[in-house]
C-alpha cells in the first residue's frame, strides 16, 4: 500500500461561444485554440500512456458546455477549416524560417498540427468525446461534470430550483455523452456554499471539491485538515484543494510556468509579421489575433522585444526536471502527513485544464513525465481519484464546509462587485419566473414544450459565471455584457409569450437553432412543490 | 432674333446633355435597384445617394436600433441579500409606486419627503428572526436614490438580515422590505473540537501561511492586467476597435 495518495484533478472548461450566425467569431477561437493546445495535446499524453501501459488515474472534468461544443457538427465543421488554415500557415513559415534558429519550432509545430488533424478526424471522427470516453472506460479517468453552464452556485441559493437545474441538466447531459452518470462535481469556480451539497445529493453525486479554506474553516474544525475528505451532514463528500501543490504550478511568479526556458505566451508572429503575410490567417477586419505559433522563450523579466529564441529540447527537459521536483515534493509532504495520521493521506491538486499547454505550453509534457515518474520511480506515492479513496476509506469526519471559492480572496467577491453586482438583480427574477413556469405548466406539450425549454436555456446561458467574471478582470467587458443581457432579455420574451399563450414559432425556432445547448433538456427540473422562499416575515 | 438666340443656345446645350445623359441616367436606376436588394435607402431624391452610395449610408448614415435593454424595475416589493465575504454583505433591493403610496396612505402625503432611507442590518446569529428579537442592528443613513449597497459587517460567521426604512427626524424607523438572512462565511478555523475527532497540531503545521485564491481567476487576472489581453488571446473587434 502506498504512503499517500495524489489526486491530480484537470477541470476542462469553456463558455458555450457557438455562434452560427457569423463565420468569424473571435470568441469562438476560444474553443479552436483550446482543442489545438490543450485538449488534443492532453489526449496524445492519456493515449501514449495507455499504448506504454503506464499505469495512472487523473480525474477530469468536462464541463456541460465543452461536452456540447465538441459533439457540435457546425463546429467541428469549422474547427478543421480553422486547422487546416493553421497547416498551412505552418508550412509558409517553414520556408521562412529556414536556416534561421526558428526552424526547429516551425517543424515542430507543423507536426503538431498536421498530428493535431489525424486525431481530430480520422481517429475520433471529429468528437473527442469519444477519447475521454475511451480513457474512461479503460480505467484511466474518471471524468465527472460540472453545472450545466458554469453558474455561481453560492448567489442562488436563494432560488434552489437554479441550482437544481445547473445541476440536473449537467448530469443528465453527462451521462448521455459517456455513458454513465458522474460520481462528483467540480463546483464552477470550485464555489461551494453550505446547501449546494443537498442539491448535488438528490442528483446522485458523491464528491465535489473547495478551496483549501473551505474544508479547513468547516464548521467543525477537520482533524486531517486538507489531507483527508469530509462528509458533509447530507454525505456528500467534500476535498479541500492542497496549497503546496497548488502554488507550485499556478503562482506566477514561483510557480514552474514562468521558468525562464518556457515558451512565451505573448510573442506570436499574429502580432509579429506584417499584415501582407499574415493577414489571411487573422480576423478578416485586420484584428490581430494569436495564431498559436509562438518562437520565444520566455527569457527572464525583460521585454517581449528582448525575448531570446525558443528551444524545445531544452523546454522538454525543463519539464522532465520539474515533473521530479513536484514528484520530489510530493514525496515529502507525503512522508510527513502518513506519521500524523491513521489512514494514507490524498493531496488534491486541481487545476485549469487550459492552463496545460494553452497557457503553459510544457504543461502536458509535464504531465506526462510526472506521471511516468510516478509509476516507475517509486512507490510512496500513488494516484487516486476521489472515487477510489472514497471506496477505500469510507469513514469520514462531519462537518460543513466553509462558503468559499478559489477567487481572488477566497470567497465570492470576484463574482460580486461593482463591475457585475447589477446581474443578479435580473438573474434572480429569471430564476423566479422559470420556477413559476415549470409550476404552472407541469404538462406541455408541442410548442408550449419547446418554448418552455428554450426558456431554460436561455435562463441557463445567462447565468454563466464566465461573464460575471469578465466583467471584473475588465477586459473584452463588452461581449460578457452583451451575453447576459441577451439570453435573458430571450428568457424574458419566451416567458411573456408562454404566459400570453402567443408563442411566436419563428422565433422560437430561430432561438433554438442559434443558442442549441442541451437539446433534452426537461424544463420540469425547474419545478418546485413548495412555496418559493420568501423574505424573513415581516 | 438676337432676343431668340441665347434660348435656342441653352434648349441645344440641354437637349445634348439629356442625350449624352440617358445611358448613364438608366445604369444609375439600375444600380439603385441593386441596392435596395441590399439595404433600403434612407432618401428617395436621387442626389442623396449619388452623394452617399448606400454601402456608407448603412454604416454611417442609418441609425442602428438601440440595443434592447434589460427593465430596470420588475414591479415587485423586494430586497435581497447576498453575503459576498466574512465580512461584507450585498442588498439590491425594489420599492414599487404602490408601496410608497402605502406609507404616504398611512403616514400623510409629506412623510416621504420628510423621511429618508436608512438600512437596518440585523445581527440574527442563532435565532429565529421575528423582526423584533436580534441580538443587535446598525443603521445606515443611505442616499435617496440608491437601489443597492454594500455593507461592513465585518464578522465572520454571524447571520444578518436587512430591513429598508423610511426614518422620521425624531428617530422613528418604519420599515419598507426586508431581506431574506444570509450567514458570512468563516474566516478561520473553527473552535468547535469533536471529544472524537481529536485536533492534530502537526497536520497543520505543513501548511503555514498561505494566500487565498493561487487559481486560474486570479492567474487570469494578473495576466490580463499585464497585457491588457485576456491570455486565452483573444479580444473582441468591438473591444480593438475602442483602442
Amino acid at each position: 500500500m502506498p504512503k499517500g495518495y495524489l489526486c491530480l484533478v484537470l477541470h476542462a472548461h469553456l463558455p458555450f461561444v457557438r455562434h452560427p450566425e457569423h463565420e468569424n467569431f473571435l470568441e469562438e477561437k476560444w474553443l479552436y485554440e483550446a482543442i489545438t493546445e490543450t485538449y488534443i495535446p492532453l489526449i496524445h499524453v492519456f493515449e501514449r500512456l495507455i499504448e506504454d501501459n503506464v499505469k495512472f488515474r487523473v480525474t477530469l472534468t468536462l464541463s456541460p458546455p465543452l461536452l456540447s461544443m465538441f459533439t457540435d457538427p457546425l463546429l467541428q465543421e469549422r474547427y478543421v477549416r480553422h486547422l487546416a488554415k493553421l497547416i498551412e500557415l505552418a508550412d509558409k513559415e517553414e520556408g521562412r524560417t529556414y536556416g534561421s534558429p526558428f526552424h526547429e519550432t516551425a517543424l515542430m509545430y507543423k507536426k503538431r498540427f498536421q498530428e493535431a488533424m489525424f486525431t481530430f478526424c480520422d481517429r475520433y471522427n471529429r468528437n473527442l468525446v469519444t477519447a475521454f470516453k475511451d480513457f474512461q472506460d479503460k480505467g484511466r479517468i474518471e471524468l465527472i461534470t460540472c453545472a450545466a453552464t458554469h453558474g455561481y452556485l453560492p448567489f442562488m441559493m436563494l432560488y434552489p430550483e437554479a441550482i437544481k437545474g445547473q445541476i440536473k441538466t449537467a448530469v443528465d447531459l453527462h451521462t448521455r455523452h459517456l455513458g454513465k452518470p458522474p460520481a462528483g462535481i467540480w463546483l464552477p469556480e470550485c464555489a461551494y456554499a453550505p446547501g449546494v451539497d443537498e442539491i448535488l445529493k438528490e442528483c446522485g453525486l458523491k464528491f465535489f471539491f473547495t478551496d483549501s479554506h473551505g474544508v479547513l474553516y468547516a464548521s467543525h474544525r477537520p482533524r486531517f485538515g486538507i489531507f483527508a475528505p469530509i462528509y458533509c451532514p447530507s454525505g456528500v463528500a467534500a476535498f479541500g484543494r492542497d496549497i503546496e501543490s497548488s502554488k507550485q504550478v499556478w503562482s506566477t511568479q514561483e510557480g514552474y510556468p514562468g521558468d525562464y526556458d518556457y515558451r512565451e505566451f505573448y510573442r506570436d508572429i499574429g502580432y509579429d509579421l506584417g499584415l501582407d503575410y499574415i493577414g489571411p490567417y487573422i480576423h478578416p477586419d485586420g484584428i490581430r489575433i494569436h495564431t498559436g505559433i509562438k518562437y520565444h522563450k520566455i527569457t527572464g523579466k525583460v521585454d517581449l522585444s528582448q525575448k531570446q529564441p525558443y528551444n524545445p529540447r531544452q523546454a522538454d527537459e525543463k519539464a522532465a526536471l520539474h515533473a521530479g521536483n513536484f514528484m520530489f515534493n510530493r514525496q515529502h509532504q507525503i512522508y510527513y502527513l502518513a506519521n500524523l495520521m491513521d489512514r494514507p493521506p490524498i493531496i488534491v491538486a486541481p487545476y485549469d485544464a487550459e492552463l496545460f499547454g494553452h497557457w503553459w505550453f510544457e504543461g502536458p509534457k509535464w504531465l506526462d513525465y510526472l506521471i511516468r515518474k510516478i509509476a516507475f520511480d517509486q512507490d510512496v506515492v500513488e494516484m487516486a481519484t476521489p472515487s477510489d479513496y472514497l471506496q477505500n476509506f469510507p469513514c469520514n469526519q462531519v462537518a460543513t464546509p466553509c462558503s468559499s471559492s478559489w477567487g481572488n480572496k477566497g470567497y465570492h467577491e470576484v463574482w460580486l462587485c461593482g463591475a457585475n453586482d447589477w446581474i443578479y438583480r435580473h438573474l434572480h427574477i429569471a430564476a423566479e419566473r422559470m420556477t413559476s413556469l415549470a409550476n404552472k405548466y407541469s404538462n406541455a406539450r408541442g410548442l408550449h414544450r419547446r418554448a418552455l425549454n428554450q426558456a431554460a436555456r436561455e435562463f441557463l446561458l445567462a447565468q454563466s459565471s464566465d461573464w460575471a467574471f469578465i466583467m471584473s478582470t475588465g477586459t473584452m467587458v463588452e461581449y460578457a455584457v452583451k451575453r447576459t443581457k441577451y439570453h435573458l432579455l430571450n428568457f424574458f420574451q419566451l416567458q411573456k409569450e408562454i404566459q400570453g399563450n402567443c408563442i411566436n414559432e419563428d422565433n422560437l425556432q430561430y432561438l433554438e437553432y442559434k443558442n442549441n445547448i442541451f437539446p433534452d433538456i426537461d424544463y420540469n427540473w425547474y419545478a418546485n412543490r413548495t412555496e418559493l422562499p420568501k423574505a424573513a416575515s415581516l | 432674333m438676337s432676343v431668340l438666340f441665347p434660348w435656342l443656345f441653352w434648349v441645344l446645350i440641354l437637349v445634348a446633355a439629356v442625350v449624352f445623359l440617358w445611358p448613364l441616367r438608366r445604369t444609375r436606376t439600375a444600380n439603385k435597384n441593386e441596392y435596395e436588394n441590399l439595404s433600403p435607402p434612407l432618401f428617395n431624391e436621387e442626389f442623396s445617394e449619388e452623394l452617399n452610395p448606400p454601402a456608407a449610408l448603412s454604416s454611417h448614415q442609418l441609425q442602428r436600433p438601440p440595443e434592447p435593454e434589460l427593465p430596470h424595475c420588475y414591479g415587485i416589493d423586494r430586497m435581497v441579500l447576498l453575503a459576498r465575504d466574512p465580512h461584507w454583505l450585498f442588498a439590491y433591493w425594489e420599492i414599487t409606486a404602490t408601496k410608497q403610496d402605502e406609507f404616504t396612505n398611512n403616514y400623510g402625503p409629506e412623510a416621504w419627503s420628510a423621511t429618508h432611507p436608512v438600512l437596518r442590518i440585523y445581527d440574527i446569529t442563532g435565532i429565529d428572526f421575528n423582526g423584533k428579537n436580534a441580538l443587535g442592528y446598525t443603521d445606515i443613513h443611505i442616499s435617496e436614490s440608491a437601489d443597492n449597497w454594500y455593507v461592513q459587517v465585518g464578522k465572520p460567521d454571524r447571520s444578518f438580515c436587512v430591513d429598508l426604512g423610511r426614518m422620521f427626524p425624531d428617530g422613528r424607523f418604519i420599515t419598507l422590505l426586508r431581506s431574506n438572512a444570509v450567514t458570512t462565511p468563516r474566516a478561520s478555523l473553527s473552535d468547535r473540537l469533536d471529544e472524537e475527532w481529536m485536533w492534530i497540531e502537526g497536520l497543520y503545521r505543513t501548511i503555514g501561511k498561505f494566500q487565498f485564491g493561487t487559481s486560474s481567476p486570479m492567474i487570469i487576472e494578473e495576466l490580463a492586467m499585464r497585457s491588457a489581453a485576456l491570455p486565452l488571446g483573444i479580444s473582441s473587434p468591438g473591444l480593438n476597435n475602442d483602442k
